[in-house]
């Protein structure tokens, strides 16, 4: 049964410790083995946080003998991203370098708030170095590999994330999002992914990337364990100044209304034009279950793309600008020739870059005056081979690392709200994901819109049977 | 300066010991990789006209 439950959501394991079907403990004992068990083949987990996963887990099945209301995460296991800060541990964020930081005294507060609801903390998850990585690849801790093909990648930087729900070790992994972080692994590993509008959750006690772009969010694999676990991180945190104020209304409520009367529409041009066939099918999947036939342009997002690239190559140059002269053979060499070449892009360009992000931001808010949800890839691909560097898009080679990002990064540099939903073709092995994008602080509606269609069998995130 | 007239090879070999970096050869080729791909990304955006009175994103309040 607890095998059953593992395999199953956050939400079934919640209910299960509620009636005294199963223990937190027995929970918590069993997503431990598990995780030894499998972390080997899978590469998910740099830290695991037991003593504390067990304490936690022995609280909680007290609270429920003493009859105390148990929280809607009673005892589901989750894990986080290693950048988000977990007391007692250093803050790696994927690096070797961080690794001689203290260890943090205090929980990001996003952990924190999981755990009120209930949550069980069993781990810190394999990323790329300082979030720069779209592959999962880490020079220092091995790749997390794809648990559908272990010799496919499963994207990043939240690798580790992707790995660990996807591999049935936790059903909700915490990620970062800064240019397509949990939505390029959803889309690869077959997961369902949420990244907030830019702004919504708190950011506190998480290592930084692009400040202007970051995001953090959550992976699971169904859109309710999706929705609860947001429902659990909102609320106002006046540390992130980036956090804006806005009302904190939970979406977990609001999944069944009928999702009848929104206006779909999937985005052209640019997001059709440099996709393998199996992304523009699995758009081609989600707009007839919806059936949405129109098609809509977002004006400049190629250029709303090379903007984010040159913010996101000048920011996270200079966040790392010391340590690239200290230790740069600290370094995964992938990562530091690009933040290397960010030291030395001209000002000039990402000036011009914030200047084009609020005419963009304009002019994109002004087509959800017609439309409530736009529909495009998340990824150009499925998740390539694990050594694989080049992949051929719109006739042209390309590196893979840095243009795998290619359609999440013109949506996430105005900060709208993103579920990458997973599609399945038959006798294929690997996954892909479609963004489903909504007008900023409307997560609700994306959340409505995949809950719809996981309901209806159109996307769907097992757990993947490891060979 | 225009992202046509950028000349990574000029930049990388200037400004490395500007910025007190130091470089390996095959850190250097790698550097020219990703600053070529800049100023790919720069020429797509620099091709479109924005007003002078075009604010930035970033919003600072007092």
């Amino acid at each position: 049964m607890t095998a059953a439950l593992l395999d199953g959501t956050a939400q079934a394991i919640a209910a299960a410790i509620r009636t005294g079907a199963v223990s937190a403990r027995e929970i918590a004992q069993e997503t431990l083995d598990r995780i030894e068990a499998r972390n080997g083949a899978l590469g998910a987990f740099t830290d695991m946080t037991a003593t504390r996963a067990l304490a936690k887990a022995d609280a909680i099945d007290t609270a429920r003998a003493r009859g105390t209301n148990l929280g809607p995460l009673a005892g589901a296991p989750f894990a986080v991203k290693n950048l988000f800060d977990i007391a007692g541990l250093p803050t790696r964020a994927g690096s070797k370098i961080n690794r001689d930081r203290p260890p943090s005294k205090v929980d990001a507060t996003v952990i924190a708030r999981l755990e009120t609801a209930g949550g069980v903390l069993v781990g810190a998850l394999n990323m790329g170095e300082f979030a720069y990585d779209f592959t999962g690849r880490n020079v220092h801790d091995g790749p997390s590999r794809n648990p559908h093909d272990l010799e496919h990648m499963t994207g990043g930087s939240s690798g580790g994330s992707a790995a660990a729900v996807a591999g049935g070790l936790v059903p909700i992994a915490l990620g970062s999002d800064t240019n397509g972080s949990i939505r390029v692994p959803s889309s690869f590993c077959g997961l369902f992914g949420l990244k907030p509008t830019y702004g919504r959750l708190s950011r506190v006690g998480t290592f930084p990337f692009v400040a202007s772009l970051d995001h953090v969010g959550s992976l699971a694999r169904s859109v309710g364990d999706l929705a609860l676990s947001y429902d659990a991180m909102l609320g106002r945190d006046d540390r992130d100044p980036a956090q804006a104020d806005m009302p904190a209304a939970a979406a977990s409520p609001m999944l069944n209304d009928r999702d009848v009367g929104l206006r779909v529409a999937r985005l052209g041009s640019y997001f059709a034009r440099s996709a393998d066939p199996s992304a523009i099918s699995a758009v081609d999947t989600i707009a007839r279950a919806l059936k949405a036939d129109r098609v809509v342009e977002l004006a400049g997002a190629e250029q709303a793309r090379s903007a984010a690239y040159l913010i996101t190559m000048v920011e996270g140059a200079a966040l790392h600008l010391a340590r690239l002269r200290e230790r740069a053979q600290d370094f995964d060499p992938e990562v530091r020739d690009r933040l290397i070449a960010g030291t030395m892009v001209p000002g000039a360009w990402a000036a011009q870059a914030q200047k084009f992000r609020r005419q963009f931001h304009a002019t994109t808010l002004a087509l959800f005056g017609d439309v409530d949800i736009l529909l495009a890839p998340a990824t150009p691909c499925r998740a390539p081979r694990l050594e694989q560097t080049t992949f051929v898009l719109d006739g042209r080679e390309m590196l893979v690392r840095p243009n795998i990002g290619l359609f999440t990064q013109p949506i996430s540099f105005i900060g709208l709200p993103v579920v990458t939903a997973p599609v399945w073709t038959e006798g294929e092995k690997l996954p892909i994901g479609v963004q489903i994008i909504a007008a900023p602080w409307r997560e609700d509606l994306a959340l409505r819109v995949a809950w719809a269609l996981e309901r209806d069998g159109v996307v769907r995130a097992p757990v993947a049977r490891l060979s | 300066m225009t992202a046509k007239v950028f000349d990574p090879e000029a930049v990388v070999d200037a400004m490395a010991p500007l910025l007190g970096l130091t470089l390996t050869p095959e850190s250097r080729a790698q550097t020219l990789v990703h600053l070529r791909i800049a100023a790919e990304q720069a020429e797509k955006l620099l091709s479109v006209p924005l007003d002078d009175r075009q604010e930035p994103a970033p919003v600072f309040t007092a």
